[in-house]
């Protein structure tokens, strides 16, 4: 069964058609990975999926719901939520209330409810502290907890990333180029993190990615972007010897009949 | 200062108590005032939790000073109904001028929420009848009972605007502190990532522009009680300014700070008051020498030292 299924969809920038009807299916439970050369559309295939684009057409559905154009916010509580490629915190904030924000949907987070702040709000956002624990701990960061997040080394800061989009407890989870920029450790880490999040808390996971080392390893699908068109699809291995993924990363001789 | 409420109860006693040793009516009238830049201070540092920095919040106090001018002298309303009012008013007219206004970010809102005051005052001064044009409206009656609220006696008005003021700072405390006003501030870190949260960064927006405004025509309310007469020149786009300038030199860490900066910036002219023209000088040498030497403001230089203090006991 799919979670996710885009059909058809299409968007354009003036002239550019950045993502070209691109029909792909996410299974449930799946670890999905989305690659392609730099300016395939990838990541704007990712805003018009997560609500931050509208698309020029075609159809976006969550767990057979349709839920294509709708706002980034509302799609948080139909269980869809992205991160971004760079490392985007609340800079200021403490780890702990990074992660705090992340839990909005969850909290009584109106102005009279915190202008009075009767017994049952109080109580209900106090538990919502003790979750904000149990995601850092799941994440490895409880050490950094009061560590100001602007001040976190990089790979520290791409984990909490994971842990803010972690803590609505999404159904799917799209990760945009979590590992950029990282060492082979935190890689290591990010990715065993990723595994974790799919195996101990369910959640479906599609991620966009440049370190292929890093997508061959953890996902199990994976589909190929070029030019805003889909050209391939299927297990990491299937896709590694594809003669059209192989032409789009490494291109063409000139003497070869293409 | 183990025990921060204490040291506010003590404060608010100190206040309370004030009027008794000092009967002074200048003094009496400077901490009115004092009350009224507070509340302004404090109601536009709600807002800029947000990131944004709203030039209209004279045009929201104008509309609340306009709203009790009208209601208790042309309507005989008694001030106690009209105060609360006045503020709703302001409150109203915000929600569709921040809808509009909230459209736009950064130097755009700036510019919008500007030409929002210069309108209010344009109105305002261009019919005669009823706002009385660029004459104001003079001979606003005071607040009920008469006999108490009289023009020699000015600690009446002190203490309305001492309980005002404790009321402000307590509602915007609370919910600057609250999931709330947690969700501003994360706003004014990061709106996408607030968004990609599931916060709905433009209505969360809208109320504290809403709340602001609330807060803004409250003090407007009490000015035109405590002066009797308002008029275009009072609400001027300066005075916006001058707020703003409140919260830079107070510090926009916590709400201390526009407090702390209204209190101070407008005491410390008041003692340059005999010099006259050069009063205005003296404002502009704080506000400079504050930039220069206090970039967190007063509260936040304060705040520093005290860590730096409790970290070299901690060291040695």
């Amino acid at each position: 069964m799919a979670l996710l299924e885009i059909a058809g969809l299409t968007r354009r920038f003036g002239g550019l058609i950045a993502v070209n009807d691109v029909f792909l299916e996410v299974e449930t439970g799946s670890i999905h990975g989305l690659i392609g050369p730099n300016g395939a559309g990838k990541t704007t295939l990712f805003n018009v999926v997560s609500g931050a684009l509208p698309p020029t057409s075609g159809s976006v559905r969550l767990d057979g719901q349709d839920i294509t154009g709708v706002p980034m916010q509302r799609l948080v509580r139909r269980g869809l939520v992205r991160t971004f490629q760079h490392a985007q915190l609340f800079p200021t904030f403490s780890v702990f209330r990074n992660v705090l924000v992340g839990l909005h949907i969850h909290a009584n987070a109106g102005f009279w409810s915190g202008l009075f702040d009767l017994g049952p709000v109080h109580r209900h956002n106090e538990a919502l502290a003790h979750q904000a624990h149990e995601i850092l701990r799941f994440v490895g960061l409880t050490e950094q907890q009061d560590t100001l997040a602007g001040s976190l080394p990089h790979g520290f800061k791409r984990i909490l990333q994971v842990a803010i989009g972690l803590a609505p407890k999404p159904r799917l989870l799209m990760l945009d180029e979590p590992v950029a920029g990282m060492n082979h450790a935190d890689v290591d880490r990010m990715m065993a993190l990723v595994r974790r999040l799919r195996d101990e808390q369910g959640i479906t996971v599609v991620l966009v990615e440049h370190n292929i080392r890093a997508v061959m390893n953890v996902c199990e699908r994976i589909s190929v972007l070029q030019f805003g068109r889909k050209i391939a699809e299927g297990t990491p291995n299937e896709v590694a010897s594809d003669p059209l993924v192989i032409e789009a990363y490494l291109g063409v001789a000139d003497d070869e009949p293409a | 200062m183990s025990n921060p409420r204490l040291a506010i109860a003590g404060l608010v006693a100190l206040l309370a108590l004030l009027p008794l040793v000092m009967r002074d009516a200048y003094f009496l009238h400077v901490a009115v005032v004092v009350a009224i830049n507070v509340i302004m201070a404090v109601s536009m540092w709600l807002l800029g939790i947000t990131g944004l920095i709203s030039f209209g919040q004279a045009g929201f106090m104008f509309i609340g000073a306009m709203t009790t001018a009208l209601l208790t002298k042309l309507s005989g309303w008694p001030f106690w109904a009209a105060m609360p009012l006045s503020a709703v008013m302001a409150g109203l007219i915000s929600a569709p001028v921040g809808r509009l206004s909230l459209r736009v970010k950064g130097v755009y809102f700036f510019l919008v929420t500007l030409a929002f005051g210069q309108v209010v005052s344009g109105v305002f001064a261009y019919f005669q009848d009823p706002f009385g044009g660029w004459y104001g409206i003079r001979d606003i009656p005071p607040p009920q009972p008469a006999w108490l609220f009289t023009t020699l006696n000015k600690v009446p008005f002190y203490y309305l605007g001492l309980v005002l003021v404790l009321l402000t700072c307590l509602i915007i405390y609370r919910v600057s502190r609250s999931w709330f006003g947690m969700v501003l501030w994360s706003i004014r870190e990061n709106d996408l990532l607030a968004t990609s949260a599931g916060i709905d960064v433009p209505r969360c927006k809208l109320v504290a522009f809403i709340v602001s405004a609330f807060f803004a025509g409250l003090a407007g309310s009490v000015y035109a009680a405590y002066f009797g007469y308002i008029s275009p020149l009072v609400f001027t786009f300066e005075y916006s300014v001058n707020v703003l300038v409140y919260i830079v030199v107070g510090g926009f860490g916590s709400i201390a700070g526009p407090i702390t900066g209204a209190v101070v910036l407008t005491l410390v002219p008041e003692l340059f008051r005999v010099t006259g023209k050069y009063q205005m000088l003296a404002f502009g040498l704080i506000l400079v020498f504050s930039m220069l030497l206090m970039p967190n403001g007063i509260v936040g230089a304060i705040a520093g030292a005290w860590q730096r203090l409790v970290a070299r006991k901690g060291g040695s």
